[in-house]
């Protein structure tokens, strides 16, 4: 890890999203991969209809994300508190208002699967409150 | 169980700008008019538990219409030769046409985001013939919101508009709440979202206008919601610093759709707000 995030919560966050009754549902034409940005700490996802199917820490360069997202550690500890301050406590509500996150890649296939990677996003988030 | 709601709905026809529309309308209560305006890319539906709520229609009679394109109004004949971009001058002058022709005399006119907006323009173009406005969400010029992708061949317009707009909500309302709001989302007509954007994000400022409301005419009670961030509280609280007289309260743990997504907690917002504008 190039930096001290504490992401041992992405296994947590794997098992709810692979379990969510929604993401069964709405998930089924989401087949990406699209990667996190932590700071300077990348995570990819590949995602196979819906299902989270494998987390990659710091990937290889070989590794093909689509879209992703980057923020600074502050931006994600604002998202992931328990009680989120307003703008940043939802997906589109910082890609709006928050200069310092930043939608990479082709954001076309990300808002085509925006219903289930919003739902994904959540779960993340829920995952990860209070760990990062 | 079964429970029919004192809500009724009609239809109405009208010409404005040389164009006919049937407009859809609902309403329940008698008294004081109170006229609703939907928020973009959505319909009177989301006023149900105002027009539901007996303490409110004991005394007032509450309205709300379907834009046309919107909920159950049609767009006009030949609607598939234009591209629906709503502006200013055409909002107003439909709102107006349609409380004229219900018959509303001086009705307190109330509308959510970019009906929170032209809550304005009837306050200062209409404010001897209305008692007040509420403002839910009010701005004076709203950007960042207009995008390709809200009307986009590659994209499933009802599911992104719908997801889109869900994060307005504020994190602690009740996910029912904000699920029905999802739903009406997603059922608004191809582009109908985008071309109230429109309205909202490039034809609307009213900055230069706002000096022209008299309040001592026309009261202005304007209510924010915490976690709204296309409309921003701060961006409400501007709008109210720039009309003297004003009534302004921030509408703690709530976002952008106080009328639908958490109206237990967004009733007394409103009832104060009624109060401050009176009889």
């Amino acid at each position: 890890m190039s930096e001290d995030f504490n992401l041992s919560w992405l296994g947590e966050f794997q098992k709810k999203a692979n379990a969510d009754r929604e993401l069964g549902i709405v998930g089924e034409w989401f087949s990406t991969t699209f990667s996190v940005s932590f700071g300077s700490t990348r995570v990819a996802f590949k995602i196979a209809n819906g299902r989270v199917e494998e987390i990659m820490h710091d990937p290889r360069f070989d590794v093909r994300a689509i879209f992703g997202f980057s923020a600074p550690r502050e931006v994600w500890q604002k998202f992931f508190a328990q009680t989120p301050p307003p703008l940043y406590h939802d997906l589109f509500a910082m890609i709006m208002r928050i200069k310092e996150f930043v939608i990479e890649g082709d954001s076309l296939v990300a808002m085509q699967n925006a219903r289930a990677l919003h739902r994904m996003m959540l779960l993340m988030r829920e995952a990860g409150i209070g760990n990062v | 169980m079964s429970d029919i709601e004192a809500i009724t709905g009609r239809y109405l026809n009208i010409t404005v700008d040389g164009r006919a529309y049937r407009i859809f309308y609902e309403e329940a209560g008698s008294g004081i008019p109170l006229f609703c305006l939907h928020t973009a890319g959505a319909d009177s539906r989301q006023f149900r538990h105002m027009l539901n709520d007996l303490d409110l229609t004991k005394k007032y009679r509450v309205v709300a219409f379907d834009l046309p394109w919107h909920g159950r109004s049609t767009p006009p004949n030949l609607w598939w030769k234009d591209r629906y971009l709503l502006t200013a001058d055409h909002y107003m002058a439909i709102t107006k046409r349609v409380w004229e022709a219900i018959g509303l005399q001086r009705p307190i006119v109330a509308g959510c985001s970019m009906g929170g907006a032209i809550v304005l323009r009837a306050a200062f173009d209409h404010q001897d013939e209305i008692r007040g406005i509420i403002g839910l969400e009010t701005t004076a010029a709203g950007h960042g919101r207009y995008n390709d992708f809200l009307h986009h061949p590659a994209v499933h317009g009802g599911e992104l508009c719908a997801t889109y707009t869900y994060g307005l909500n504020a994190p602690a309302s009740p996910e029912s709440g904000k699920r029905e709001n999802w739903w009406y989302y997603a059922q608004s007509g191809p582009g109908v979202y985008r071309g109230d954007i429109h309205f909202y994000c490039n034809d609307w400022d009213a900055w230069n206008d706002l000096s022209r409301i008299d309040t001592l005419k026309c009261k202005v009670a304007l209510l924010s919601g915490e976690y709204d961030y296309s409309a921003t509280p701060q961006m409400t609280e501007d709008v109210h610093k720039a009309i003297p007289g004003s009534y302004f309260k921030l509408m703690k743990g709530m976002g952008h759709f106080p009328m639908i997504e958490n109206y237990p907690n967004f009733k007394p917002y409103l009832m104060d707000a009624l109060a401050y504008i009176g009889d």
